[in-house]
């Protein structure tokens, strides 16, 4: 490049910026529909590469039809009693509902990495134990799990948090240890007590990021709850794609883990905009 | 060094070329089960070899778990699979590939079974919990020991809970919440070791029904060169020579089905149990005799109807009939033009006469 102009310092206008983040889905998707229609070309009967229309199909029967193991009742006239009655409101639901409880046992785990960091006892009791269980795949241990758990909703949440937590024990701990120790010798001398140090000096301000890497380990909740659903459950999207795995229905599948995917990335926006209107003064993420 | 390495190439080509380029390669893919470990054997023993050699061209043996194997045979990457009939209608035959079923290696006599605990009965079931595979062979069973119970209006308030296969022997024992299980051995077996469970219906109260195929692509039998012919007569002559080492007596018998069982890394007594639930069509004569008889297409009728009511045969399949099934003796169960699943008995008839 020609001194005095770097590709580091170029600023795309805002067009550009858009057409060329676009450029990859769109490929992506023409790939698709290439494929799907050739396969279709050659045996119109497939099912593994669905078109639009069947996918449309597909997922609006998932929506707003009862699913089949449940009692058949008299249908709701309206879309909404219909959607909110459909399998995949129902599902929704279901996966929903695991995945608040095992995010709400996720601020115990914030906790004792908090006080792991801080407090130099709490630190020496846990920290040998989270670091070894860290690093146990907590999937192979299943057949454990069962006995320990029973097969219900419990074992579910149970190899989340087995999963998750202490990667959120240990990032939390390192981000207590990270605040200066100037700070806290500081507020001691303002007159602080142990815990104000712990809540109003350190929590208060790894706090944003502790819910950064709360928000980077979304997929792999996901990927926990999922494998658990997969393996015994009646209700939930994973069970659903399980289900339909068993004959191919990749016309619901697909529209499924997109639908998984929105849902994702709307908790993922909602915990970034939390994020930044609760700590104005954090410009990381 | 270069040179060597070119050099190599080059060798490895020229050899290459020729035996790629004449004798046409096959797959066959298979899974854990009684009656298609053998093929584990098949491959290792060098049988299969012997008669693909016979026939020209090459055989390549694939071990894969239950449902991928279905999945790479309906995405067309390996060429023959082992499945039941109900896979083989509601898989590949409802995906719009068309299957052909050379080989009945045997049906399920016991093999699969609903178990219970605390000696409940069948009428008891309702509003409890089971553990099975949803939409298998399993809930076939479930539907059909309702069923023949009277008890067809009731299926529904039964919770089914759809467990894994590789878990559902530990969760079954570990939740004593759950009332009934239905899957199938080896997991029977080890269920059925822990005190008070009892078993209930079992699959030799349905014989015929779950049938342990070996199926072929429809258009690999039909390449214009023949060799999708060649390759499902090696295969059926290879089959036939592994079963009539396994039927006999005595220790060379047992050397024989202690190496298939080995494909599971199971033990001798193990697989002879698992055998003695399992009626195996030792002969292409038996075989034969029941794929002819009109027992086969009453069977079938029942999984085509199961399969329909549970939605297998896709959302585009509006009638039962539009996933149609194609007899020996040129019946067609379903529409006419539309046969996607073929019994074929031709193979299992040559090897009857001895003329492979």
């Amino acid at each position: 490049m020609a001194a005095g102009f770097h590709l580091i310092s170029a600023t795309p206008s805002r067009t550009m910026t858009i057409v060329l983040s676009w450029i990859l889905f769109a490929i992506g998707i023409g790939f698709y529909l290439h494929t799907s229609a050739a396969r279709h070309r050659e045996n119109p009967e497939d099912r593994v590469t669905p078109t639009i229309g069947q996918m449309a199909r597909g997922i609006s029967g998932a929506a707003l039809t009862v699913a089949e193991d449940d009692e058949i009742q008299t249908q709701p006239a309206s879309l909404i009693q219909r959607f909110s009655t459909g399998m995949l409101w129902k599902d929704t639901i279901a996966t929903g509902r695991r995945f608040l409880c095992s995010m709400a046992l996720l601020f115990p785990a914030v906790l004792l990495g908090l006080h792991m960091g801080l407090f130099p006892y709490v630190g020496a009791f846990f920290l040998r134990f989270v670091l070894f269980f860290d690093k146990i795949i907590a999937l192979s241990l299943l057949p454990i799990l069962f006995i320990a758990f029973g097969i219900d909703e419990l074992s579910k949440i149970m190899l989340i948090v087995i999963g998750v937590t202490p990667t959120i024990i240990l990032d939390t701990f390192n981000l207590a240890r990270s605040v200066p120790n100037d700070q806290v010798v500081k507020a001691f001398t303002l007159g602080a007590g142990d815990f104000d140090v712990a809540y109003r000096v350190v929590l208060k301000q790894i706090w944003p990021r502790v819910l950064n890497s709360i928000r980077l380990n979304l997929k792999a909740v996901m990927l926990f709850l999922f494998a658990g659903e997969m393996i015994a459950s009646t209700d939930g999207l994973a069970y659903r794609i399980a289900l339909l795995r068993r004959h191919m229905g990749m016309d619901v599948i697909i529209p499924y883990v997109l639908w998984v995917a929105l849902l994702l990335f709307l908790v993922d926006l909602t915990m970034r905009i939390v994020n930044r209107r609760l700590h104005p003064w954090f410009r990381e993420s | 060094m270069r040179k060597t390495i070119l050099r190599t190439v080059a060798v490895c080509l020229l050899l290459a070329v020729p035996t790629f380029a004449q004798k046409p390669g096959f797959t066959v893919g298979w899974s854990i089960y009684a009656g298609w470990t053998p093929y584990y054997y098949l491959g290792k023993s060098g049988i299969l070899k012997k008669w693909a050699d016979k026939y020209g061209i090459t055989i390549k043996v694939q071990r894969f778990d239950y449902a991928p194997s279905l999945d790479a045979f309906v995405a067309k990457n390996i060429d023959a699979c082992t499945m039941t009939n109900m896979e083989a209608l509601d898989m590949p035959a409802a995906s719009g590939v068309p299957t052909t079923a050379i080989l009945i290696g045997d049906y399920s006599n016991g093999n699969d079974a609903l178990l219970v605990r605390n000696g409940f009965q069948i009428k008891d079931l309702s509003g409890k919990k089971l553990l099975l595979v949803q939409k298998t062979v399993s809930e076939y069973l479930f539907d059909r020991a309702m069923t023949m119970n009277g008890l067809r209006d009731q299926i529904k308030q039964v919770r089914l809970i759809n467990t894994s296969d590789s878990d559902i022997a530990t969760a079954f024992l570990s939740d004593v919440n759950a009332s009934a299980v239905v899957t199938w051995k080896p997991m029977v077996s080890q269920i059925l070791k822990q005190k008070g469970i009892t078993s209930l219906f079992n699959s030799s109260q349905i014989p015929g029904e779950i049938l342990d195929l070996t199926v072929v692509r429809t258009d690999v039998l039909n390449r214009p060169d023949g060799s999708g012919q060649r390759f499902a007569k090696a295969l059926t002559g290879a089959w036939y020579e592994l079963m009539t080492q396994m039927s006999g007596t005595g220790p060379s018998t047992d050397k024989v089905l202690a190496a298939i069982a080995e494909g599971s890394e199971d033990t001798l007594e193990s697989y002879k149990q698992q055998i003695s639930t399992t009626k195996m069509f030792y002969t292409p004569q038996s075989a034969l005799q029941f794929s002819n008889s009109a027992d086969i297409k009453q069977k079938m009728a029942l999984v085509r109807q199961f399969c329909f009511e549970h939605g297998l045969l896709g959302s585009n399949s509006k009638s039962v009939d539009d996933i149609a099934i194609g007899f020996p003796d040129d019946s067609v169960q379903g529409k006419p033009d539309r046969v996607r699943l073929r019994f074929d008995s031709s193979y299992m008839q040559t090897a009857a006469q001895g003329k492979l």
